[in-house]
């Protein structure tokens, strides 16, 4: 038995030949133990997928805001946005955070929130795709990349951030892609006062903008930027 | 992840028709799968028919399925769109199931249990306790299988032996966190 149980076990893991599968999946149609045995097995490793205290895409998240984006982490609101495509994929669970009380109480609340929920709902597949990208690469944004015809007139880079540039009042923060994902409209999202706006380039390119800069400001940018060739 | 190169033969198996293949996909990912589901609608009753439609959506697309991404990142995305409809059309859970409920559906049904609670409850830190007091090798055969996903080759050649013995200092470990669930009745035996 403990030979069937074995190969059980490595057929949840995918390690099985395809000789052994064969055997496998047999005996799992003749012995509702075996079943079981997997159903626990499938129980047991959901369990240490939530429960792990190891790095995850989210904590990689927040090691990496506060390099580029400090606005995102002082507010979260924003992170929530992009938190909310990923907390489906990883369960969400405070303890993996690191993060202090309050400022966990705030990210579950702007993730539990009706308005983060229906930005998710709103989320096209291609854009959580470019959201977890985004959240899992762990290397700086290359700011080379960002043309400043891009940047709304009033803004100048932030001496601390080469991808930040504020107005005095305003932060915006640049991404740029080199593909569109399948963006092939202008999309943006709110959280609060934060804003995410995804652009599609004209040489095949995305750029990503985000910072707590409203519509009635970004469309200049936007429109300026749609009509550069 | 437990998502090896094994999904592969295991999809494999399900195009060809084999039911008791897709029964034990369902059985691999049902948890996660209906994990995300509850996080996502915040509604157990709802996650569950969800979880049901998309296995089998699954069942009935795995021919599209072309492995450019791993098999649960196309099941969860199955899963979530059904989701997004169902809020869409303000499904309700009341809403009309079919008469007579084919075979796929039971074989769905049957694996969604409320043991999945088990995974949010204080019962876990007793399992991570008696986890932490495994013997060495099984503890990190089995947890760079379970946190790290390595596969099976790549924790022979951490540990340095051979691929077989990390077969069976995984399933080893994993017997003796079902019995130690059993004894404690976490799981009812």
């Amino acid at each position: 038995m403990d030979k069937k149980l074995e190969q059980i076990s490595a057929l949840f893991d995918g390690e099985l030949d395809q000789h052994e599968l064969e055997k496998s999946l047999a005996n799992l149609h003749t012995d509702p133990l075996l079943k079981d045995t997997m159903h626990k097995y499938a129980l047991i490793s959901e369990l240490m997928q939530r429960k792990t205290q190891q790095p995850s895409k989210v904590t990689q998240l927040f090691s990496y805001l506060p390099k580029l984006n400090p606005i995102l982490l002082n507010s979260l609101t924003a992170a929530a946005t992009v938190l909310v495509t990923l907390m489906a994929i990883y369960q969400f669970d405070a303890g993996r955070f690191n993060a202090d009380p309050q400022s966990t109480m705030q990210l579950s609340s702007a993730i539990s929130s009706d308005e983060a929920k229906g930005l998710l709902l709103n989320a096209d597949q291609n854009i959580m795709d470019h959201m977890l990208h985004i959240m899992q690469s762990n290397q700086p944004h290359d700011s080379q990349a960002v043309s400043r015809d891009w940047v709304p007139v009033g803004f100048t880079p932030s001496p601390a951030n080469p991808n930040q540039f504020t107005n005095g009042s305003n932060n915006l923060y640049f991404h740029i892609e080199n593909q569109q994902l399948g963006i092939k409209k202008v999309k943006y999202y709110k959280a609060n006062k934060n804003w995410i706006y995804l652009i599609p380039l004209r040489d095949g390119r995305l750029l990503t903008v985000y910072g707590d800069v409203p519509p009635g400001i970004a469309n200049k940018m936007i429109q300026s930027i749609n009509n550069r060739k | 992840m437990n998502e090896g190169n094994g999904d592969k033969m295991l999809v494999s198996e399900i195009k060809s028709g084999n039911p008791i293949a897709f029964e034990t996909m369902v059985i691999k990912y049902q948890p996660k799968l209906l994990s995300s589901l509850i996080a996502y609608t915040k509604s157990r009753d709802q996650a569950e028919e969800l979880c049901q439609k998309t296995f089998i959506r699954v069942w009935e697309k795995i021919d599209s399925f072309r492995g450019d991404s791993a098999l649960f990142t196309w099941i969860y995305r199955i899963g979530i769109n059904l989701a997004k409809n169902d809020f869409a059309s303000s499904y309700s859970k009341s809403a009309k199931k079919t008469d007579s409920l084919d075979q796929t559906e039971h074989d769905v049904a049957q694996f969604i249990s409320p043991e999945i609670e088990l995974i949010a409850s204080e019962s876990s830190d007793q399992i991570f306790r008696y986890i932490e007091t495994l013997e060495v090798d099984l503890r990190t055969a089995f947890t760079l299988r379970e946190i790290d996903g390595r596969s099976y080759e790549d924790i022979a050649i951490i540990m340095t032996c051979p691929v077989g013995t990390v077969r069976s200092r995984i399933f080893r470990a994993r017997q003796l966190i079902i019995e130690f669930m059993n004894q404690e009745n976490i799981l009812n035996g």
